[in-house]
């Protein structure tokens, strides 16, 4: 098997001119790209690319290996960078100011409506992607050794992500930003002990007021992004070091053994004289490495097969956020209004299941053990789920356990979302639809 | 033993760095930790007792709270929902208060009747004083614990939550 072709062609006429010119080879030393020599320098000799390994399996070729659902969270990631820097230039988090900026948005700034959307939208659809990813990534059971760690990162990577969405929601200081919020920050006074003062602690007072604004300003626009980029950081880097799981051979449980076995069987020999008087000082372990079943043809130059797709994505995925924020307004109720909770009053969709829980069980239970619980074990499963096998077939109670627990809170989700009116009672959605993204 | 100036010199950067962080942690904490509530509320001399009947609850925008009589004695509630601080209207149907949020309801007193939350309204404490009712803002007093219904009296009416029907 050989590389997939790629067509090459010298650049002629003013290229060619442009491209051999001292000026532009200083800046870009662009290899001949038809050697492979040439394929592997695109990757590691360009500062943004050396991101991507030189080769990578061929298996991630196929778009269903990992539905790009990493890489679509941070092009969306980057989308929201982008458009929520534009959005600081014209955001001032006071609460005489906020509220008014948000109608100067709309009627004053050019395109700052849309860019509005683009990052309302944008951020439920990055909320949505990358708990797909952590689903995908279950299902392949990515997370297994030597991948645990990674995992982790990514579960810390999703707490940032939610804590993105709740704190940009209170921004617009509008009556739908301020009781969701309100809702949601009430909802730590349960934790034991000390939940009424992490609550003013995070509030910066009893009641969301100025500094709850500025506060969650601050956090949102400055800690998460520093906290963003920090743990992004490990997640590719451990992902380099680790290698990818597509495309690895999952490895059965016999197999696992038989390589333990091995291990002890050169440590011993590290240990004994040779049967003619040598004595062993030293072995040294071929560290197979990630990847270590893949021959060479299984491999392909990321640079251009998988950039190339990746560029696809991208541009899939910004027309969608383009497409949406063109077609739906992001919704901004009256001011803020501390004396008039609107019926009825939800928080953000995603934390919605939560709320729906919090209507039939003690807050306690629902607004704090049970995402608290969630999140311990979703950071402890790797360490907890210690079966070596990817296969499904061999891990039937881990997909059980996964399934039941993400169906019971889709459900909560689409109750809460929609099935719910005026005093949290049930309505059908097509009768009348109470819901706001 | 004494430790050599290797170990003594090991120990001392690690604890230096340890009382780095720890300096750190606290100068943070000491930044961010809220500043005294200087919204602490204070005493509000409103109408005379008569202005107040039984069944009705006039909200009282400076204090955010309502005056309400039940058996004939006057409460001031606070708004604030004890479940999750949602602002509770007074339902003029069912003469109770409806939590728009997670559906708590509380009868005139702000006593728990149904719902998630885990009391009755809270309260402050009302006086007469020169024949004005008195409110003191200063003051929260905990709402009734669940159970506990003295000044109960049937809903007059319907909910004001359409969602009792569905």
């Amino acid at each position: 098997m050989t590389e997939p072709r790629v067509p090459q062609s010298r650049p002629q006429g003013w290229r060619s001119w442009v491209q051999e010119s001292a000026l532009y080879r200083s800046i870009i030393r662009s290899p001949a790209h038809d050697s492979p020599r040439g394929r592997a320098q695109r990757a590691f000799g360009n500062v943004f690319l050396h991101v991507y390994p030189v080769r990578v399996p061929r298996a991630l070729l196929r778009f269903r290996s990992t539905w790009r659902l990493g890489f679509i969270s941070t092009v969306l990631f980057t989308i929201l960078l982008i458009t929520g820097v534009y959005l600081m230039f014209f955001y001032t988090p006071a609460v005489s100011m906020a509220y008014g900026d948000m109608q100067l948005l709309r009627s004053q700034v050019g395109f700052g409506q849309l860019i509005r959307n683009v990052h309302r939208w944008g951020a439920h659809l990055m909320v949505l992607a990358v708990v797909f990813h952590l689903v995908r990534v279950f299902i392949d059971g990515a997370y297994k050794a030597p991948r645990q760690f990674n995992w982790v990162i990514g579960v810390g990577l999703l707490v940032v992500t939610l804590a993105y969405s709740f704190t940009g929601y209170l921004l617009p200081w509008d009556q739908l930003a301020y009781w969701a919020v309100t809702v949601g920050s009430d909802l730590v006074q349960y934790a034991p002990g000390v939940g009424g003062w992490m609550r003013n602690f995070l509030l910066g007072g009893s009641t969301i007021g100025q500094s709850a604004l500025l506060r969650f300003y601050v956090i949102h626009v400055a800690v998460l992004t520093g906290a963003f980029f920090l743990l992004m950081a490990v997640h590719l880097w451990r992902l380099r070091k680790d290698g990818l799981a597509v495309g690895d051979v999952a490895p059965l449980a016999h197999d696992v053994t038989e390589r333990a076995d091995d291990h002890e069987a050169i440590t011993v020999a590290a240990e004994t004289w040779l049967p003619d008087g040598r004595r062993v000082l030293g072995v040294v372990e071929t560290d197979e490495g990630p990847g270590h079943a893949r021959a060479p043809e299984d491999e392909v130059f990321a640079w251009p097969h998988l950039i190339i797709r990746h560029q696809v994505v991208a541009l899939a995925a910004c027309a969608l956020v383009l497409a949406l924020g063109v077609a739906f307004e992001a919704p901004l109720r009256e001011l803020a209004n501390p004396n008039v909770t609107p019926e009825p009053s939800k928080a953000p969709w995603y934390f919605v299941g939560l709320q729906e829980l919090l209507a039939h069980f003690d807050p306690l239970v629902a607004g704090v053990l049970a995402p608290g619980v969630l999140i311990a074990a979703l950071v402890a499963l790797p360490y907890i789920d210690r079966n070596p096998s990817r296969r499904p077939q061999d891990r039937k109670v881990a997909l059980i356990v996964f399934w039941s627990l993400f169906i019971a809170l889709a459900v909560l989700t689409v109750i809460g979302a929609l099935f719910r009116g005026p005093g949290w009672g049930f309505v059908l959605p097509w009768e009348h639809l109470y819901f706001e993204p | 033993m004494s430790p050599t100036r290797r170990e003594l010199l090991e120990a001392g950067w690690k604890v230096g760095s340890g009382l780095l962080v720890a300096a750190a942690g606290w100068t943070t904490f000491e930044a961010l930790k809220p500043l005294a509530d200087v919204s602490g509320g204070g005493v509000l001399p409103l109408l005379p007792p008569d202005a107040y009947p039984e069944g009705s609850a006039t909200f009282v925008r400076e204090g955010r709270f309502f005056v309400t009589r039940a058996k004939d004695e006057l409460f001031a509630i606070s708004q604030k929902c004890p479940h999750l601080g949602c602002a509770v209207p007074f339902c003029e149907a069912s003469g109770r208060f409806e939590c728009p949020c997670h559906g708590s309801v509380y009868n005139a007193a702000g006593e728990w009747i149904s719902g998630p939350a885990p009391r009755g309204m809270d309260r402050y404490p009302v006086q007469i004083v020169d024949g004005r009712v008195t409110v003191n803002t200063m003051v929260l007093e905990q709402g009734a614990p669940l159970g506990s219904r003295l000044y109960d009296t049937p809903a007059r009416g319907g909910s004001c939550a359409p969602a009792d029907e569905a």
